[in-house]
């Protein structure tokens, strides 16, 4: 292991490090553009300069992407030649750079800002007309470029290149004609494109659906799990005013490395604002307070014990699953789950699977039923009903199902109460909640555990699922003490797949690789 | 003065193959492929102490002796640099266009030392005589088998590639040639690693200039000794000085290196256009930038030019009259070099362009004091901070014209 120095402090690091990366590990911060850690290091933009300390010989000014930490080398930050260059970097860059700071999307959160305040001189002395190119063009379905913005480090090129195995980006032009570009009449087709707003490191690439939607400073942002498919990529949400602005991958190695698809990052900007949302409850064609539904499901299933086919959902958080098998597996004639397939899946991230949660069901032993057999297991004369926790399926299962009773909880959207009828036309509908607006567990694909964190709120009187199973279990008698006296259910739930010991808050910010899944009662 | 490297260039056509041999073309060649070894051609250049003619003046034999000596898993490869576009320098088209197959033998005795049996000959797209010379140059001698599969009657594979550039300056760096001939766009390559260790589509590699290998066949034929003989010291051989611009005879004159640049302009020239005065000169291509007429007697060698704070570069000398401002002319370099930058790396092609807005200020009347100070922090910022040696080319007029001229740079 290769031990170097930086700043006169040593450090010791993999064989085939660079500097930048070596520096990172002291909390040294290198500035750069064209770098970034999945990508091909080009070399070009020059801002990563620092110096390299031979005894007797001059500092020597280079790039700290390219030059590997190898044993005994000795390396300045903060040396003047180093500054010097950085600041002349900077000098460069900023020369035709529009300075749009106010309107910019990318303010406040972009590197060209950033580095000026830490590393730049305070005046520019660039007093030539500024270059003209192309400004908020749409160069795909979500990414808009501005030529002018761009510092022309090409990390989009390369992305597009290596990551998304989809080369529609160029560097065309030469010189100070320079542009990121796509081919003529060819716009960016791939299930990657929103990654170059993140890769950008200045405002050249934004995204359309982001466009002036908020300054970035009054974003709350929250770590979660994307729930497009069971792949669980790590994102933030970005919301404002209880609204989701913006999904942003979040660096995991584990799982999804830096980037997340488009299908993850748009399908959950629509899945977390969901438009004509039932707030209310039903009940037997009556629109009613949810809690008063909530108190006709629990009271329901406590005097028909035994009688309802119960169909958890993929959706729902690994606590929720937890409390649900334990509550509702008693009270079921049979609680079961339906899997989901996989659909046009990549190569990259998206498994295609849009069941977020799928893998929490199978470690928790529930059974699974594909669709055909849980029609027939809701068409036994026994069954007098399905509780369905996904609309779509129950919407499906209770299609071919007549005289079968429904019960549904779930989030209903693009609902018109003036039709006088329940989502699905349940019997009985309590109004569920987004995965956004709870704490919880999802365990992805790869059984890694990680927690989703609350960034939004439900609508005001919404009786969430974990309240509404502990009210059934309440109802019917059922004891859930077991796991409502541990320190909180996800410590439940990791202990019943074997993994005891953490809370929430405890969990790795990566997640947490569940060990060899222990062998669970079948419910 | 003997010459051996433009006994062709009075001839309106190429040296076609028969006449060529008749005058001992291929000769040396024959005899390297059929009982000499890659070390005895490396050790013969390395003791003549050729140095390549493409600008950096770096010793031949030693690039050579970095290529593997061993084969490798898979093929090591010469590259012809053909991509003269250094302003100023028209001496390997000479060779190109009048006699091909010295290039050609060159070539083959370099892939032979360094154990290449593909050479790719990368030419400036716009030399169409020169490309049309060779392409039939390479067709007389796969017909005559002296190139292909057995070549020279030999068991060894000789064969050339010829690949035509598109008209870009920055192509003639070596790692941006060796990526615009791979079908990539020419930008410099990161080094290391170095073309021989990592060059054309990821094999060991030697770059050579066109007049390097020229000086190939002359230097196995006769020996070290008669090569050091002529030139400098340090810097052997003769050298095809260009001479163009404000003189009487602008051409390609073979001389041993060292001959004063007053030698050649005034005898070998003609002189200075119509008896006129000179402002200034350039002593080799564009980049190395102006020197004062005061600066003549200079001897033309990379060491002695170094001493003046410039560079042999290519040998290409531009004499700028009287009656052109070194503004003037430093604004035809700047424009060019500002048109010429790849780009990739933010000083060069910012401080490219910006210099250039600067001097067209000055030619415009709205130079500022301040300008001077901003100029060298430009150069300052880019000189040794970029990828390859682009912003030390731009660097070269500019620099020397407000070291040596600043008089004429008028500012409020």
């Amino acid at each position: 292991m290769p031990e170097l120095t930086i700043d006169g402090r040593k450090v010791e690091v993999a064989p085939g490090t660079n500097v930048i990366e070596a520096a990172r590990k002291l909390a040294i911060d290198v500035p750069y553009y064209c770098y970034h850690p999945a990508l091909t290091p080009v070399g070009s933009c020059r801002m990563c300069q620092v110096e390299i300390l031979d005894p007797g010989k001059p500092p020597r000014v280079t790039i700290a992407c390219r030059t590997e930490a190898t044993n005994g080398l000795n390396v300045s930050t903060t040396g003047k030649d180093c500054v010097a260059a950085r600041a002349a970097t900077l000098e460069f860059l900023l020369a035709n750079h529009p300075l749009d700071c106010p309107i910019c999307d990318k303010a406040g959160e972009c590197d060209l800002q950033n580095f000026t305040y830490k590393h730049g001189n305070g005046a520019g002395r660039f007093s030539e007309p500024k270059r003209e190119k192309l400004k908020h063009e749409l160069i795909g379905d979500h990414i808009l470029l501005d030529q002018e913005r761009c510092i022309l480090c090409t990390r989009c090129v390369r992305f597009m290149g290596e990551y998304a195995k989809s080369a529609s980006l160029v560097v065309a032009g030469r010189g100070d004609r320079n542009v990121i570009a796509i081919f003529p009449g060819e716009p960016i087709r791939s299930n990657y494109e929103g990654n170059l707003a993140d890769i950008c490191p200045v405002g050249a690439l934004t995204l359309k659906e982001f466009r002036f939607k908020s300054r970035v400073w009054d974003l709350d942002s929250e770590e979660s799990v994307c729930t497009g498919c069971d792949r669980g990529c790590s994102v933030l949400l970005d919301t404002k005013r209880n609204k989701l602005l913006r999904v942003r991958p979040r660096v995991n190695l584990q799982v999804n490395g830096h980037f997340m698809c488009d299908q993850g990052r748009f399908g959950l900007l629509d899945a977390m604002n969901p438009v004509a949302r039932e707030e209310l409850g039903w009940v037997k064609g009556a629109r009613v307070a949810a809690e008063q539904a909530a108190h006709a499901l629990a009271t329901t299933l406590a005097a028909e014990r035994g009688k309802w086919l119960v169909l958890l959902s993929a959706r729902m958080t690994g606590e929720e699953l937890l409390l649900a098998k334990a509550a509702l597996g008693p009270l079921a004639k049979q609680l079961a789950y339906v899997p989901t397939p996989a659909v046009g899946g990549d190569e990259q991230l998206f498994t295609g699977r849009r069941a977020p949660n799928e893998k929490a069901l199978s470690l928790l032993g529930i059974a699974a039923l594909d669709e055909a057999a849980a029609a027939k297991a809701l068409a036994e004369p026994a069954t007098a009903g399905l509780l369905a926790f996904d609309a779509a399926l129950a919407a499906r299962l209770v299609a071919g199902a007549k005289g079968k009773r429904l019960a549904l909880v779930d989030v209903a959207r693009d609902f018109d109460p003036a039709q006088g009828k329940a989502p699905c036309g349940a019997e009985l509908f309590v109004p569920g909640t987004l995965a956004s607006e709870k704490d919880g567990t999802f365990i992805n694909v790869g059984a890694i555990a990680q927690r989703a964190r609350r960034a939004q709120r439900w609508p005001q009187g919404t009786v969430p699922e974990h309240a509404l199973l502990l009210q059934i279990a309440a109802a019917g008698g059922v004891s859930v003490a077991a796991l409502t006296l541990k320190p909180d259910l996800t410590f439940a739930l990791l202990e019943e797949l074997g993994q005891p010991g953490a809370m929430l808050g405890q969990l790795p910010d990566d997640g947490l690789k569940l060990a060899a899944p222990a062998a669970v009662a079948t419910a | 003065m003997e010459t051996y490297l433009s006994t062709e260039f009075a001839r309106s056509g190429p040296l076609l193959l028969d006449e060529a041999r008749a005058k001992g073309r291929w000769k040396v060649a024959q005899k390297v492929f059929e009982s000499m070894t890659p070390e005895q051609v490396v050790d013969e250049v390395k003791n003549a102490g050729l140095r390549g003619r493409g600008g950096a003046w770096f010793p031949t034999g030693i690039k050579w002796s970095f290529m593997p000596k061993e084969p490798l898993k898979g093929p090591s490869y010469l590259v012809i640099n053909a991509d003269e576009g250094e302003p100023g320098t028209f001496k390997d088209r000479q060779i190109m266009e009048k006699d091909p197959h010295l290039l050609l033998e060159g070539i083959a005795i370099g892939s032979f030392a360094i154990r290449a049996e593909t050479a790719f000959l990368y030419i400036r797209g716009e030399y169409k005589a020169a490309h049309d010379a060779l392409a039939l140059a390479i067709a007389e001698c796969e017909r005559a088998g002296i190139l292909g599969d057995a070549a020279m009657g030999t068991k060894k594979k000789m064969r050339i590639v010829l690949h035509r550039g598109a008209g870009a300056y920055i192509c003639g760096e070596e790692t941006a040639l060796l990526n615009s001939l791979e079908g990539r766009r020419g930008e410099p390559r990161p080094k290391p690693p170095f073309p021989a260790v990592w060059g054309a589509f990821g094999r060991p590699t030697s770059v050579n200039n066109v007049e390097t290998l020229a000086n190939v066949p002359a230097i196995v034929e006769r020996g070290a000794a008669w090569f050091k003989a002529r030139g400098t010291a340090q810097a052997p051989g003769n050298l095809l000085f260009g001479i163009s611009g404000a003189v009487e005879k602008p051409g390609c004159y073979e001389l041993p290196l060292g001959t004063t640049a007053r030698e050649l302009v005034e005898k070998h020239a003609g002189g200075v256009k119509g008896g006129g005065k000179m402002r200034a000169f350039i002593p080799g291509g564009a980049s190395t930038g102006f020197l004062p007429p005061d600066k003549l007697d200079v001897a033309m060698d990379p060491e002695s030019l170094r001493k003046e704070g410039t560079m042999l570069g290519t040998g290409g000398i531009i004499v700028i009259p009287e009656e052109i401002s070194v503004v003037d002319a430093a604004r035809v370099f700047s424009r060019f070099f500002r048109h010429e930058t790849c780009g990739q790396c933010s000083p060069c092609r910012e401080g490219a362009a910006w210099s250039d807005q600067v001097i067209a200020r000055f030619q415009r009347g709205e130079g500022l004091a301040s300008d001077f100070a901003l100029l060298e922090d430009i150069m300052r910022g880019s000189k040794q901070r970029t990828i390859c040696v682009f912003p030390e080319a731009f660097a070269g007029p500019l620099g020397s014209a407000i070291k040596h001229f600043r008089g004429e740079f008028k500012h409020a």
